[in-house]
């Protein structure tokens, strides 16, 4: 009956060493390995703070658990239609990081962004592409459209791997269909919903690790992000991210100040540091994607600098997508619903 | 047919065994790999296994994970205890009652019990400035590995002989001598098969953790899981293996303390 008493005894040795809340801290809750370990070591130093880094897997994810408020994090990193959300809903804190030292490194393009117009509330951390890549060594015809995934030839039927995730996969119908984004008129909306019934027979399966079907063999395509593209081409060089005629769909994803952090002043000064250009390129290196910083390239390593996936050719058209309207959403809901029967 | 059914049924044993474990096999052994794509075999190394316990966000999450793992199943087996030996004394309604209480975990979705403990824990704060830190997470695991702790304890209860209490009783032994040296002897395998129950349950739980854990209390599962979303290389199935090896060995402990526990109260075992 001891042991009990000394798990206790250990058990409180622990909670009693997790340290207690001192002065110099910042809790940031970021994308799962997206966080350069360099670039909070070098943060830690420079400011004798230290950082704890908890991760997320989707936007939702991260909105559901900082909108009660009280969460404990102080820096979000919210895509662009999310960091939209969070203004609506007054979750961030107007920082004005376009007040701050290291502003004046920011590309113009990512200045007047339709999510943070003038970036009051967030600083630029990576932007890429959601696309799709194809492994060129199982297949070997061309691939320049999106009506790949839509209308595959024979041989790649049943072997598309999707991510799941309503919102980019109908975008993607939009775009297949020639219809606008968000479109509102039930006609269009009816193309969109029949193109995806279409495919369905084609894709072989939706999640957040699409890549990784690609990677085992059981898919040939996958939907995906540029940036874990370029990661997997580094093993698998027949690898392929695909540009398409049609246009891109581009993401963004920002350092946000949530309303109530615990330490407000540390966070701002993280916005101000991760503005910087060897900083920027730091978190580059790391998570495979580019980002918004003029002279963060003079500090990539050669294999990101020549990366294809992040050099986006000039004939080739690129945007952001802001959020749907409710009852546009709706409709998106009903077709998605029906398309994962 | 006494010869055959054996056969069968160690047919149907041993395919069922084999649909169980054949993906844990496949994880533990792909976790040696020593090539950097998780399905590709090229040969055998602890290197994945080097570089997952270098990384301070696996280990912070191990840490946690086990703390809170350990804090919720001492208190959920301590609570579950209690109302065990406490209930059994109670009138058929009142028991009934309780039960449907402490056993409400059970039938709720996990994902509402994490949004309510989500939404209870941040007004908590908001209101009062309370924060138990690790604790919101034990506490709310306890909350929810109390039925399961509960449950082999309920079951070693009516496995007692009540002659036995009664006999006790009549030799003047006080309501706390029958509780001490009859009644918790008698439940120790349960109780310990509750305890080993509860942690495994703390120890996998995802929905809550992933809703409730707060600046660095990031656990194994929701550590694991924000992984994925970058090209896995067999980082993830060393990972996966240790959170495995770790998981065995508490129901061995456990399994091997209910062992010796029956073993000594051998004799006394209806």
């Amino acid at each position: 009956m001891r042991t009990p008493i000394l798990v206790l005894a250990g058990l409180s040795a622990i909670l009693l060493s997790t340290p207690a809340l001192a002065e110099g801290r910042l809790h940031i809750f970021n994308w799962g390995e997206y966080t350069s370990p360099e670039l909070i070591a070098k943060f830690e130093a420079a400011h004798d703070v230290r950082v704890t880094v908890d991760e997320y897997d989707s936007n939702e994810t991260m909105l559901a658990r900082v909108r009660g408020g009280n969460s404990g994090y102080d820096i979000v990193v919210p895509g662009d239609y999310a960091v939209q959300v969070m203004i609506a809903q007054g979750l961030l804190e107007e920082t004005r990081p376009d007040q701050m030292p290291n502003f004046r490194h920011v590309e113009e393009r990512f200045i007047d962004v339709s999510w943070d117009p003038g970036r009051r509330y967030t600083a630029p951390w990576t932007h890429g592409l959601t696309g799709f890549a194809v492994n060129t060594d199982a297949y070997k015809g061309p691939a320049d459209s999106i009506a790949l995934l839509f209308d595959p030839p024979e041989a790649l039927r049943g072997r598309i791997a999707m991510l799941d995730d309503m919102v980019s996969i109908i975008h993607a119908a939009e775009r297949y269909v020639g219809v606008p984004r968000c479109t509102a008129d039930r006609a269009e909306l009816k193309q969109v919903r029949d193109a995806l019934m279409k495919a369905r027979p084609f894709w072989r399966t939706y999640s957040v690790d699409s890549i990784n079907k690609l990677v085992s063999g059981e898919a040939d395509v996958a939907q995906t992000w540029s940036g874990s593209a370029v990661v997997v081409r580094q093993q698998l060089p027949g690898v392929k991210f695909v540009f398409t005629r049609e246009v891109m769909e581009g993401f963004s994803d920002n350092v946000a100040v949530l309303k109530g952090a615990p330490n407000p002043e540390n966070a701002r000064l993280f916005q101000n540091f991760v503005m910087d250009p060897e900083n920027a390129a730091l978190t580059s290196e790391f998570a495979g994607y580019a980002n918004a910083i003029k002279g963060s390239g003079a500090f990539l390593s050669d294999a990101l600098k020549t990366a294809p996936e992040l050099d986006l050719p000039q004939d080739v058209a690129m945007e952001f997508v802001p959020p749907c309207p409710a009852e546009v959403m709706e409709v998106y809901s009903a077709i998605w619903t029906e398309l994962r029967r | 047919m006494q010869r055959h059914l054996p056969r069968a049924f160690g047919l149907v044993a041993g395919a069922s065994l084999l649909f169980l474990y054949a993906p844990i096999l496949v994880l533990g052994v792909f976790s040696f790999n020593s090539g950097r794509l998780f399905h590709r075999w090229e040969g055998g190394s602890l290197h994945w296994y080097a570089k997952a316990l270098a990384n301070e966000g696996f280990r912070g999450a191990a840490v946690n994970s086990l703390a809170v793992a350990l804090g919720a199943t001492l208190l959920a087996t301590f609570l579950a205890t209690g109302a065990v030996i406490g209930l059994h004394r109670a009138g058929a309604r009142q028991q009934g009652i309780a039960l449907a209480l402490i056993g409400l975990p059970l039938v709720v979705p996990e994902v509402v019990m994490a949004v309510a403990t989500l939404i209870f824990f941040s007004l908590l704060r908001g209101a009062t400035g309370l924060d138990f830190g690790l604790g919101n997470l034990i506490l709310a695991h306890a909350a929810f590995c109390l039925p399961f702790a509960m449950m082999p304890i309920r079951a070693a209860l009516r496995g007692v002989e009540p002659a036995i209490l009664t006999v006790a009783a009549d030799l003047y032994a006080s309501e706390g001598a029958i509780v001490r040296h009859i009644l918790l002897p008698l439940l120790a395998p349960g109780i310990g098969s509750g305890a080993a129950l509860a942690f495994i349950t703390s120890f996998d739980d995802f929905a809550m953790s992933q809703l409730l854990a707060g600046p660095g209390q990031t656990t194994l599962p929701v550590f694991i899981w924000a992984q994925l979303r970058r090209p896995l290389t067999p980082e993830v199935n060393a990972m996966s293996a240790i959170m495995l090896a770790v998981s065995a060995a508490f129901i061995c402990l456990a399994l091997a303390m209910v062992a010796r526990a029956r073993f000594t109260n051998g004799p006394c075992d209806p």
